[in-house]
C-alpha cells in the first residue's frame, strides 16, 4: 500500500515508493479526487520516477479542478530525489516548510 | 526471497556469464572480430563484477575490475586481441571462474597465479594505451596551473561536489557531456529505476538537469507504469564518454539515450537545475544499487535478446526511420527468449510421476484388453487417446531436461589449456556439435569421465612438440571433441592426432599384469580395448595429471553406469579416437517386448533394423556351433539370445523363433534369435545398478503393464559376447548371466 489516509483529505506516503506502489498510489489519489489534499511525505525513504509521475499528474489534475494539492511535510530523501531528477515542487510545498 | 536465495541466483548467473565469457574468448581466438562478441565478453565480466560488488565479494570484484579494464581496451580498439593477449584472457577467465567457485563454496584460489595475471592484464592495458585510456579512471597528476572551475553561461550554476575521493576536482581536464535520456516502460519493468541511474550519473561530476514533464497526462489518463518524463542532463566531468554511457549499461536497450560531448560554452540553453552536491540522504538504500538487480533477476535470454536488438539498433542508426522496426524486433526477441528458472528437483519429480503414469496407463490398458475381448468399447478408444496424451506429456517433460552439451565442452577447453601448460605441450581443442541436446543427468555425469579422457589425451595421447616435429607433424597438437545424435543416442567422440596406442607396450603390460595370457592372439581392436581393463596403466611415470592406474576402467564404468558404451580405435602415428555412445535420456525407451526361454525381455527399438521369421533354407551352419542366416543374399551371424544369456543350455531351433536384425554401435549387424515377439511399447527404465547390481548383457529393467519386472537387453554387450570379445571377463559374464537368469 502506497499510503494511508489518516484523515479525510490527507495522505501519508509509505517509505518505499517504487514501481509496485505506483498503481496503488494512483488508486488512492483517484479516490480523493475533488477534495483538497495534503500529502505527508515525511517518511519517504525512496521514491521512484513512476510514483513521482503519479504525484505530479495528480497535482496537475487538482490544479485544473481548482483544488489544493499540498505537500505538508517532506523527508530529506524525497526532496533530494526531486532535485536529482530535476523536478521542482516548491510551488506545491506548504508555506510552513518552504525555504 | 531472502539474501541467500538472491546470492544463489547470482552464482547461477555467474556460471552462465562465465560460459558466455569463455565462448566469446574462444570465438575471438578463432579470429572472430565482431564487435558484438567483444561486447558480450565485456558484459559477462562486467555483470559478474556488478553482482559481486553487491554481495561484497571483494576479491572477485577487484580481479573482475582489472580484467574488465583490459577488455575495455579491446572493446575500444586500443588493444588488438591477438593470440598472446587472448592466452592471458583465457587464463584470466579460468581464474575468474575459480574466484566465483571460491566465493560460492569457500576455499581459496591460487593467489600467486591470480596476482601474476593481474599484472599481465594491467601490463596489457597500459602497454597499448599510452594516453591512460578510458577504462581506468585516470588519477591525473596534479596540474600546477589548475584548470578553472568549469563555469559556463548557459543559465545554470554548477556546484562542484564530490561523492568519493577519486575525483581530483579541478586538477584534471574536464569535458562537458550532454545526455538526453528517455526511459521506456521496459526499463522499469526490468527492475531499473531512472532516479538511480541519474544518481549514478551525478556521481561522475557536476550535473545540471532539466526534466521534460510535458508529456505527463492528467491523473485519470495516466498509466502508472508508463513513462512520461524525459531528461536533458549536462555533466561536467573528467571521465570519458564511455564512462558516462557505462552508467546506462544495463538500461541502454530500454531507453532512448544520446550522449555527446559539447563545448563548455555551447551547452544546451535549457533551464537546467543544478543537482545538489549532497545526495547522502539517498545513499542509505541498501538494496537500491542498480547493478545487482539486473544480474540477479533478468534472465540471460532477455539480455541476449536485448543484445540482438542492440545490433538491430546499430543497423537502424543510419536510417532513423527504421528505428521503430528495430524496437518491434526487440519486443519480438524479448517475447521469444523468455525463460524461467525451475528447481531441478521439481522437474525430476514431474518426470518420475510421468514415468509412473506411463506404467499405470500400460497396466490399465492391459486389464481393459483382457476384459474387452472384441476391443471396440469406448473405454478402449479412450485409452488409446490417453496413451497418445501420456506420450506427448512424456516427450514434453523430457524436453525440459534436454540441454546442449556446450557447457561441458567448454569446461574441457580449460582442462586442455591447463594440462597442456603443465606438460609443456601446445594443444588446440576443436569442438563440434556443442549444441547437441541431451538429458541433464547425462550432461552432469559425462563431465567427469570426459575430463579424465581429455587429461589422458593431453598427457599420453599427444606427443611432445619435439617428437611431433620429428615425425613431420604440426608441433601444435589437436584434440577434437564432437557430439552428434545417432539412432536415438548421443555419440561423443574424442579424437586426438597424437601417436596412437603403442600396441606392443599395451600388450606387454597386459601380459605383465596378468590380464591376458602371453600366447593370446588378439586383434588390434582387442589390444586397444585392453586399456579399459581395471588397473591398467601404461604410464612409465606416475604424474599428477594421469597415470595412476585408475584411469580408463573408471571411465568405462562411469559410461556404463549411464547406460552408455565406450570404444577406442587407434592408428599408430596418427592418433586415437574414443567413441562414447550414450542414451539421450535415462528415463524411457521404446522397446520391443520379446519372449526368450520363458523370460520376458525388452530390446531397445533403436537397435532393431528389422524382424524376420527365418526359414529352414536360409539357416546355414558355420564352424562347430555358429550359425548364419542369409538375408537378401548376404550372411549375418545368428545369435541365440537365450543361449548367450544362459537361459538355456542348448541352442533353440531358429525356425521356431523370430530373428531380430540389430545393428550394434560398432556398426556390425547380428540376427538375434528370440522365441516370440509380444509387442512394442514404451517402457520406463529402472536402473539395475541402483536397485541390484550391474548384469552384463542387461542394460536395465522395467515394470510391465501386468506388474512384472522385465530385463532390458544390452544389445551391444550381447553382440560383443557373441563375438567372444569379452575375453577373460567371459567367465564372469557367464556367472552373472546365470545369476540374472536365476533372479
Amino acid at each position: 500500500m502506497a499510503s494511508k489516509k489518516a484523515d479525510k483529505g490527507s495522505l501519508k506516503l509509505v517509505p518505499v515508493l517504487d514501481l509496485n506502489e505506483a498503481s496503488v498510489l494512483h488508486g488512492q489519489l483517484t479516490s480523493m479526487r475533488g477534495e483538497d489534499v495534503k500529502i505527508d511525505a515525511s517518511e519517504v525513504e525512496r521514491v521512484g520516477v513512476q510514483c513521482v509521475q503519479v504525484l505530479l499528474a495528480a497535482a496537475k489534475t487538482w490544479e485544473a479542478d481548482s483544488k489544493n494539492f499540498v505537500f505538508e511535510k517532506v523527508s530529506e530523501a524525497f526532496e533530494k530525489t526531486m532535485q536529482l531528477i530535476g523536478i521542482n515542487i516548491d510551488h506545491l510545498l506548504a508555506k510552513e516548510i518552504r525555504q | 526471497m531472502d539474501m541467500n536465495e538472491i546470492k544463489e541466483i547470482f552464482f547461477q548467473e555467474c556460471e552462465e556469464q562465465l560460459a558466455e565469457l569463455e565462448s566469446g574468448l574462444l570465438k575471438l581466438n578463432d579470429g572472430d572480430r565482431d564487435p558484438e562478441t567483444v561486447n558480450a565478453v565485456f558484459r559477462a565480466v562486467h555483470s559478474i563484477k556488478g553482482g559481486a560488488g553487491a554481495f561484497g565479494l571483494d576479491d572477485l570484484v577487484s580481479f573482475a575490475h582489472v580484467f574488465e579494464t583490459t577488455l575495455d581496451c579491446v572493446r575500444s580498439n586500443k588493444l588488438e586481441p591477438n593470440q598472446d593477449v587472448l592466452k592471458v584472457m583465457l587464463k584470466s577467465a579460468d581464474v575468474l571462474a575459480d574466484l566465483v567457485t571460491a566465493s560460492r563454496d569457500g576455499g581459496s584460489v591460487d593467489e600467486s597465479r591470480s596476482r601474476g595475471l593481474v599484472k599481465e592484464l594491467e601490463a596489457l592495458a597500459k602497454g597499448e594505451m599510452p594516453s591512460g585510456g578510458a577504462a581506468e579512471a585516470p588519477k591525473a597528476a596534479p596540474v600546477a596551473a589548475a584548470a578553472p572551475a568549469a563555469t559556463d553561461d548557459s543559465g545554470f550554476q554548477p556546484i562542484p561536489f564530490s561523492f568519493d575521493d577519486d575525483f581530483g576536482g579541478d586538477d584534471a581536464a574536464k569535458s562537458v557531456f550532454e545526455v538526453t535520456f528517455k526511459p521506456r516502460r521496459d526499463l522499469f519493468a526490468k527492475g531499473n529505476e531512472a532516479a538511480l541511474l541519474l544518481r549514478d550519473l551525478s556521481r561522475l561530476g557536476e550535473m545540471a538537469i532539466n526534466c521534460d514533464t510535458e508529456a505527463l497526462p492528467a491523473l485519470d489518463k495516466i498509466d502508472p507504469e508508463e513513462t512520461y518524463f524525459s531528461w536533458t542532463i549536462s555533466v561536467t566531468t573528467d571521465k570519458t564518454e564511455q564512462d558516462v554511457r557505462a552508467v546506462f549499461e544495463f538500461a541502454e536497450w530500454d531507453c532512448d539515450l544520446e550522449v555527446s560531448e559539447v563545448a563548455a560554452e555551447a551547452a544546451e540553453e535549457l533551464p537546467m537545475v543544478p543537482v545538489p552536491f549532497d545526495l547522502s540522504a539517498l545513499d542509505d538504500e541498501p538494496a537500491a544499487a542498480p547493478a545487482p538487480t539486473p544480474v540477479a533477476e533478468v534472465p540471460v535470454d532477455t539480455k541476449m535478446a536485448a543484445a540482438a536488438a542492440r545490433v538491430e539498433k546499430k543497423e537502424a542508426a543510419a536510417a532513423p526511420a527504421a528505428a521503430a522496426a528495430a524496437n518491434n524486433a526487440a519486443a519480438a526477441a524479448n517475447a521469444a527468449g523468455q525463460t524461467i528458472r525451475v528447481d531441478l528437483d521439481r522437474v525430476d519429480r514431474l518426470i518420475n510421476l510421468v514415468g509412473e503414469l506411463v506404467i499405470n496407463q500400460a497396466m490399465l490398458s492391459q486389464s481393459v484388453v483382457e476384459n474387452d475381448t472384441n476391443g471396440t468399447s469406448s473405454i478402449n478408444m479412450g485409452l488409446e487417446e490417453l496413451q497418445q496424451l501420456t506420450r506427448e506429456i512424456q516427450d514434453s517433460v523430457m524436453a525440459i531436461r534436454a540441454q546442449p552439451v556446450k557447457p561441458v565442452f567448454q569446461r574441457m577447453s580449460r582442462i586442455v589449456r591447463e594440462v597442456a601448460d603443465m606438460v609443456g605441450k601446445s594443444i588446440r581443442l576443436v569442438t563440434e556439435g556443442e549444441n547437441t541436446e541431451v538429458d541433464k543427468t547425462v550432461i552432469d555425469k559425462i563431465a567427469e569421465p570426459l575430463t579424465h579422457m581429455i587429461r589422458n589425451a593431453v598427457d599420453h595421447g599427444i606427443e611432445s612438440p619435439e617428437k611431433r616435429e620429428a615425425a613431420g607433424k604440426d608441433p601444435e597438437g589437436t584434440i577434437k571433441l564432437s557430439a552428434k545424435h545417432r539412432s536415438g543416442r548421443i555419440l561423443i567422440e574424442l579424437i586426438d592426432d597424437g601417436g596412437g596406442i603403442n600396441r606392443e607396450r599395451v600388450k606387454q603390460k597386459a601380459i605383465d599384469n596378468d590380464l591376458i595370457s602371453p600366447d593370446a592372439n588378439l586383434s588390434d581392436e582387442e589390444i586397444d580395448n585392453l586399456i579399459f581393463a581395471p588397473g591398467f596403466s601404461t604410464a612409465d611415470k606416475i604424474s599428477d595429471i594421469s597415470g595412476r592406474g585408475v584411469g580408463m576402467d573408471v571411465v568405462k564404468r562411469s559410461i556404463q553406469a549411464l547406460g552408455g558404451r565406450i570404444s577406442i580405435s587407434s592408428r599408430p602415428g596418427l592418433g586415437s579416437t574414443f567413441t562414447m555412445s550414450l542414451p539421450l535420456t535415462l528415463a524411457v525407451l521404446d522397446g520391443m517386448v520379446v519372449t526368450v526361454a520363458g523370460q520376458t525381455l525388452v530390446v531397445p527399438l533403436t537397435a532393431i533394423v528389422e524382424t524376420l521369421q527365418p526359414e529352414a533354407s536360409s539357416i546355414h551352419s558355420f564352424g562347430a556351433n555358429q550359425r548364419l542366416i542369409s538375408i537378401r543374399n548376404s550372411f549375418c551371424p545368428l545369435v541365440d539370445v537365450g543361449r548367450i544369456l544362459n537361459f538355456r543350455s542348448t541352442q533353440a531351433n531358429p525356425v521356431e523363433g523370430v530373428a531380430l536384425l540389430v545393428e550394434s554401435e560398432g556398426g556390425g549387424q547380428r540376427a538375434l534369435m528370440v522365441d516370440a515377439i509380444q509387442g512394442q511399447r514404451q517402457v520406463v527404465i529402472k536402473s539395475l545398478e541402483a536397485n541390484y547390481t550391474h548384469v552384463p548383457g542387461i542394460a536395465a529393467a522395467t515394470i510391465l503393464g501386468d506388474g512384472r519386472v522385465a530385463l532390458i537387453l544390452d544389445v551391444d554387450a550381447v553382440v560383443a559376447a557373441s563375438r567372444g570379445q569379452s575375453m577373460k571377463q567371459d567367465g564372469a559374464l557367464k556367472a552373472d548371466m546365470s545369476l540374472a537368469a536365476a533372479g
